[in-house]
């Protein structure tokens, strides 16, 4: 079904002073914002707003596992669902998950499972909700990052945190953390997620097209921006500890 | 008090000595949280918060929390109702809110979630769905209002019929008009000033024996006999849902629905819908 407003794609994605066309250099992050509790009823949940992306994460577990079938004797298993508000993108979303909503869940499944001391928890599982409310490019990466926030803030024993950012190849200029437009319209789009206890890469993504050096170079962009996004995932992290802190010795003084 | 609602707000079932501390609270008129019987939790809102959508809300009652987004489609109408738009309304439980959701397609709870907001809506004469038509027979908007539960601590029904209302009023969806057969855009929006008139409410009242209260907390949801959710606009009522086995006498309706025209006036000033307005070029 039509809409009164097209959705069409800018033919430059640089304005003429150099910069991206929300105004970022080229190496320069969305602003990002992450709160820890969020949602009352969860065992650890999370809040992140990237751009315009704004994302629920919230974690259950260890719990029974449902269907039965899926439980393992020996260890815990790990479930993630990724899903989509209908309203969080342009055109309406079907409210049933689609294919790119299975497939992302998988791959943050996949990202997040070394982290993990599953084999403590047999016959159990930990589920990962992830809801996106509003959506502006590179949401896998932001619903890995906040996903791992939810499972620190439930307090399930893990390895380290993971971070995850996208980087990308825009009118031959690669550029980090690439916005909604920036993916459709851009060249090459490599989401990539580092686990800090090994600094592997543990989510790894590419479409597009690129050589050798700038594969490398690549790499290297990604991994300052990603040791930035990790320093406010830390400091969302010890807020809430700090805010309880304050809120005790306050009512103590 | 906190710990107590913090420690019935996550389980199933209800120990007996949790449910007779609420029954004997509510004997002497009391709430185990403080609250009158006719007393609402504290309502906050947040307007158009999503970008991405053309109207949304993000509702707290107490602890409950809806996220609603509008989103419209053009599309043919009704053949019945050649010159007028369509309003839906959808919700979703989402297993983020609480460890009693489950994934999956839509439950029982879900459906009639959306389908009390729904009537409400739709047979007060709220959404001007004449205004919405852009060429008779041919193109209509088709408005999508999508409730997102985020957090579940009981009475869904009053804090979805308010979400749904803000996410209305606060809509800002391109005006398109049809050109040679083609569907152009204006330049202009439409606003919630344009397409809303009335203000409906809903009321969600819990029944335990023969005691009535309004907004049922979660605990008091899982052990109440039965709901009963009233509509109405500034003044008619416009749609009644009985839920759960509790039976109603005459008496007890009348009063409900005189109580909920006064409950309702009061609520729809408190609010101030109005403020919610957006204004988008």
């Amino acid at each position: 079904m039509p809409l009164v407003i097209n959705d069409e794609y800018p033919e430059k994605l640089f304005r003429d002073d150099g910069k991206r066309l929300d105004g970022r250099d080229k190496t320069e992050l969305r602003p990002i914002k992450m709160e820890v509790g969020v949602i009352e009823n969860a065992d650890g949940s999370a809040y992140l707003e990237w751009g315009n992306n704004k994302i629920y994460a919230a974690v259950y577990g260890p719990r029974e596992v449902h269907p039965h079938h899926l439980a393992k004797p020996d260890s815990g298993i790990l479930r993630v669902f990724y899903r989509m508000t209908t309203y969080s993108v342009f055109e309406r979303k079907r409210p049933a998950p689609g294919r790119r909503e299975k497939e992302i869940s998988m791959v943050i499944t996949d990202c997040l499972k070394p982290l993990l001391f599953l084999e403590l928890y047999p016959g159990t599982s930990f589920e990962v909700f992830i809801e996106v409310m509003d959506a502006d490019g590179g949401t896998r990466c932001a619903a890995t990052t906040v996903a791992a926030l939810a499972l620190a803030d439930a307090g399930i024993p893990m390895k380290s945190l993971v971070t995850a950012v996208a980087v990308g190849k825009i009118d031959n200029e690669l550029v980090v953390d690439l916005s909604g437009i920036e993916d459709k319209a851009g060249q090459a789009d490599l989401p990539c997620a580092i686990t800090w206890f090994n600094e592997e890469l543990s989510l790894l993504q590419f479409d597009g097209d690129m050589n050798l050096e700038e594969m490398e170079e690549f790499l290297s962009l990604a991994k300052s921006a990603l040791s930035d996004i990790y320093e406010i995932q830390l400091a969302a992290l010890k807020k809430k500890y700090i805010d309880i802190q304050e809120e005790v010795s306050g009512g103590n003084s | 008090m906190e710990v107590i609602v913090k420690m019935m707000n996550i389980k199933r079932v209800i120990s007996a000595i949790e449910k007779n501390y609420i029954i004997q609270n509510l004997r002497k008129e009391e709430r185990f949280d403080d609250r009158g019987l006719w007393d609402y939790r504290k309502i906050s809102i947040k307007h158009d918060v999503i970008a991405s959508a053309e109207g949304s809300a993000d509702v707290s009652l107490g602890k409950t929390r809806i996220v609603t987004g509008l989103k419209y489609e053009v599309g043919e109408p009704f053949p019945d109702m050649p010159n007028e738009g369509v309003c839906t309304v959808m919700a979703e439980l989402l297993p983020i809110a609480s460890p009693l959701f489950e994934r999956g397609p839509p439950d029982e709870q879900s459906i009639e979630l959306a389908r009390v907001v729904d009537r409400g809506i739709r047979h007060a004469d709220c959404v001007q769905t004449k205004k919405l038509c852009i060429e008779p027979n041919k193109a209509v908007y088709i408005l999508f209002v999508d409730m997102y539960v985020l957090n579940y601590a009981g009475n869904l029904i009053d804090a979805g019929g308010i979400s749904a209302l803000t996410s209305l009023i606060s809509s800002h969806i391109p005006e398109g008009k049809m050109e040679e057969g083609k569907l152009v855009w204006t330049g202009k929006y439409l606003d919630g000033e344009y397409i809303v008139k009335e203000l409906p409410l809903v009321l969600t009242y819990g029944k335990i024996d023969n005691m009535i209260f309004l907004d049922p907390s979660l605990p008091e949801e899982l052990i109440c006999d039965g709901k009963i959710s009233i509509s109405v606009t500034e003044d008619k009522i416009t749609s009644i849902q009985k839920s759960g086995e509790a039976t109603f006498s005459f008496d007890e309706i009348k009063m409900l629905i005189k109580k909920s025209m006064e409950i309702g006036k009061k609520l729809r000033k408190d609010l101030n819908f109005w403020q919610y307005k957006v204004n988008y070029e």
